[in-house]
């Protein structure tokens, strides 16, 4: 009877790094230099440039609306910051089903959790990128009115918060979406909806049920407070609580998606393999 | 006599005309008097600001259903005024109002804007059809332009950034193609 | 000792459908199992399911001696070329197996170094560095290939491997196949359509149809179990072709004779009892025609082909 040959690789393993680091590298790769996430950053930084241009260019801008052109600019980086992030994720299982290299990484010894955190954590980068770009105009447009920091530190937290949100969302969609183009329309739809509520007239917004709504909805409540603390100038503890929903979101969502990526990370979508 | 108490003696005799202008107003109005803590305030773009209004009621019957409202207009045709900047609170609808009696009304505001301005608040009743309101004196407010915003330098940010962004793309797809 | 792959009553159902049914199967270490099947027999089914990308729905297996419980293990100790594998067009061919070298536990410098090693094995050097994007369809495969090895695996799994190819690019791949088995001493489970790619290259062959084993062997043995009909092709001169089929008509073990359409040939299909000698049917055909004074230009026997085998039993269930 003829043996198995050992053919593991103990030396290799016992200096091998994590999986979801070797994962994330590689995601990184393919997006900045496969040069996707560079013409994006382009597309971005063109949309900030005008909208600066515009709000730097208006003598008759008043103090408050200064103000409100430097919560615009965060809130735009937020707002596309989240979505590039959102649409990477929501790529990342999905996109691979289709293009046929998902098979292959399945076959690799590494724990589906952990190829789910290295999606999740490459597709974060375009966030970083996203209000590392946004900074040098939140400085040009805030230096004036004294708000810079203020601009900076909320736009990173709430924008994070949002953002890890958004990526765990979207790879959750990926794992379960029978196809890419599903796994894509279904997550911008989730934003839009999530969006909707910031268009609803001041007066819908008002009263228990409005101000409920805008709480609980991650997206509006992380715009809240953002604009109270650089457009109404409020102190960073006054409306705190707003941020518990973006908090709760970004908390449950970043740990459902290595589970669920654990038990439905297959080769077709959703179906239990 | 020093200079605080100069000031003190004309604040009060703005008043007394405040009081004197609102007693000789239109039949219906009289018994309602409105004066102001202030009769200018300077201050700088972005600062907040207060003064307060006192309502006393002349009248022989208690006044119910009052309505106070402050107002802000901009003295320079060039300077747009919204008052909902200056303050979002700018409506107080009164307690009914014993004969005698006064009451104190706080007003917060933030200058959002430029130029000269002039603060009013206007008390009206809120039942009455056709009955004009009771004006207070207008406190003047001198805000001073402080240069939020530099223009300059923005060309080169607003070029300089995408730019920079879309060489390094063209860098990296050269390299890798 | 045990065996490379094994398998006990395999059953992969989707629903009401049964895609593998009953699978039973050992392979030892170096040995090449050919994995045959029309469209939907389950070959690809089977090997999702021994490769850990399918759970089972019945049975059990071990791959490397490592029992199906254990799928992260097995995927440590496998090597797998899918039949749809797709690959990332902006990665380089280095970049390519690098990286699968780090996913199986490789670091860094490893990973360089054994990917450097196997793009000289599967001869891909003068690309490494070019987008796989402005790879062939050849190169590829070679790059699958390569990449089935970045864990130097006791087990190889090859789906199709030889699909889309040129005869060229098939012979290449199928060196590569064979050097897996003998040099590396893996054993190989090798899926595919082309049934001279078995007999030339597997020692072992696993007929599946409808989701079922329906033979397993050696190719001989595949080929006698099956008992396909033999024929021949016979010559004589153009007037007496009558008189011939006549002749042979009358040989109780030939069982039809057929114009060839060209002048003077003959196809003669032989009966297939199972235990039917090959060279008492020939003689009685040959003497048959000499007794009836028909010169014999020419006779072409057709041996039993895995093909013949293939069709017998995959048409027949």
């Amino acid at each position: 009877m003829t043996t198995v040959a050992e053919t593991a690789n103990p030396a290799a393993e016992r200096n091998a790094a994590p999986g979801w680091t070797v994962v994330v590298e590689q995601e990184l790769r393919d997006l900045w230099l496969g040069g996707r996430g560079l013409l994006l950053s382009v597309a971005f930084s063109l949309l900030l440039s005008v909208i600066a241009y515009l709000v730097a260019t208006n003598s008759a801008l008043n103090f408050l609306e200064h103000r409100e052109s430097v919560n615009l600019v965060l809130q735009v980086a937020i707002a596309v910051g989240g979505l590039l992030t959102l649409l990477a994720a929501a790529d990342a299982v999905s996109g691979e089903r289709e293009r046929g290299t998902l098979e292959s990484v399945l076959l690799s010894p590494v724990a589906r959790s952990q190829i789910a955190v290295g999606k999740v954590l490459a597709a974060l980068s375009l966030w970083v990128a996203a209000f590392a770009i946004t900074v040098p105009y939140a400085w040009f447009l805030g230096r004036g009115v004294g708000i810079v920091s203020d601009a900076l530190v909320t736009g990173v937290v709430v924008g994070t918060l949002l953002a890890v949100f958004l990526a765990s969302l979207g790879l959750i969609v990926s794992l379960f979406a029978g196809s890419n183009r599903v796994s894509l329309s279904l997550s911008l739809f989730v934003l839009l909806a999530l969006f909707a509520p910031t268009q609803l007239p001041s007066s819908a917004q008002q009263g228990w049920a409005g101000e409920l709504l805008l709480r609980v909805n991650p997206l509006t409540a992380g715009e809240h407070y953002v604009g109270k603390i650089l457009v109404s100038g409020h102190a960073w503890t006054q409306d705190l609580s707003w941020l518990a929903s973006p908090l709760a979101a970004a908390v449950v969502l970043a740990a459902a998606a290595p589970i669920l990526g654990a038990r439905f990370m297959l080769l077709r979508g959703g179906v239990a393999g | 006599m020093s200079r605080r108490r100069i000031v003190a003696v004309v604040s009060a005799l703005s008043a007394a005309a405040a009081l004197a202008a609102s007693l000789a107003g239109p039949a219906g109005a009289s018994r309602i008097s409105v004066s102001v803590s202030r009769a200018q305030i300077s201050t700088h773009l972005g600062d907040r600001l207060t003064f307060r209004s006192t309502v006393v009621n002349h009248g022989q019957t208690a006044a119910r259903g009052l309505i106070a409202h402050l107002n802000i207009v901009g003295l320079e045709s060039a300077v747009y005024v919204d008052p909902e900047d200056w303050s979002s609170h700018r409506t107080i609808y009164l307690d009914a109002l014993p004969a005698g009696e006064s009451t104190t009304i706080t007003w917060r505001l933030q200058a959002v804007s430029a130029g000269d301005f002039d603060v009013y608040v206007a008390v009206l009743p809120r039942r009455a059809i056709a009955r004009p309101p009771t004006t207070g004196p207008a406190v003047r407010v001198a805000v001073a332009d402080r240069r939020t915003l530099n223009s300059g330098g923005i060309v080169p940010l607003a070029l300089g950034v995408p730019a920079l962004l879309g060489l390094l793309a063209l860098a990296v797809r050269f390299r890798r193609s | 000792m045990k065996p490379a792959i094994e398998a006990e009553g395999i059953g992969k159902d989707y629903g009401s459908l049964a895609a593998v049914r009953d699978l039973s199967f050992a392979v030892d270490a170096g040995e090449v199992l050919g994995v045959l099947g029309p469209n939907g027999a389950g070959k690809t089914t089977a090997i999702r399911v021994l490769t850990t990308i399918l759970s089972p729905s019945r049975g059990r297996f071990a791959v490397a001696g490592i029992p199906s419980t254990r799928s992260r293990e097995i995927r440590r100790r496998i090597g797998v070329l899918p039949e749809s594998a797709g690959y990332p067009e902006r990665q380089t061919g280095e970049e390519y197996l690098t990286y699968h070298a780090r996913l199986h536990g490789h670091t860094r410098r490893s990973a360089r170094a054994v990917a450097s090693g196997l793009l000289d094995e599967v001869g891909l050097v003068p690309r490494r560095g070019s987008l796989i994007a402005s790879y062939s369809r050849g190169m590829r495969q070679r790059l699958g290939i390569a990449r089935t090895l970045v864990n130097d695996p006791g087990v190889v799994f090859l789906d199709e491997p030889t699909l889309g190819l040129d005869p060229a690019g098939q012979r290449q791949v199928l060196a590569h196949v064979r050097k897996i088995a003998r040099e590396r001493g893996a054993a190989v489970l090798l899926s595919t359509h082309l049934l001279t790619e078995v007999e030339e290259n597997c020692s072992r062959v696993l007929i599946l149809n409808r989701g079922r084993v329906v033979a397993e062997g050696t190719v001989s043995e595949v080929v006698r179990r099956a008992a396909a009909p033999r024929s021949g092709r016979l010559q004589v001169a153009p007037e007496q072709a009558d008189r011939a089929a006549a002749a042979l008509a009358g040989v109780a073990d030939v069982a039809r004779v057929t114009r060839d359409g060209q002048p003077g040939w003959l196809s003669v299909a032989f009966a297939s009892p199972e235990a039917r000698r090959e060279d008492a049917s020939l003689n009685a055909a040959v003497r048959a025609l000499l007794e009836a004074e028909i010169v014999l230009i020419s006779f072409q026997l057709e041996g039993a082909r895995l093909s013949d085998a293939f069709l017998a039993m995959t048409e027949a269930a």
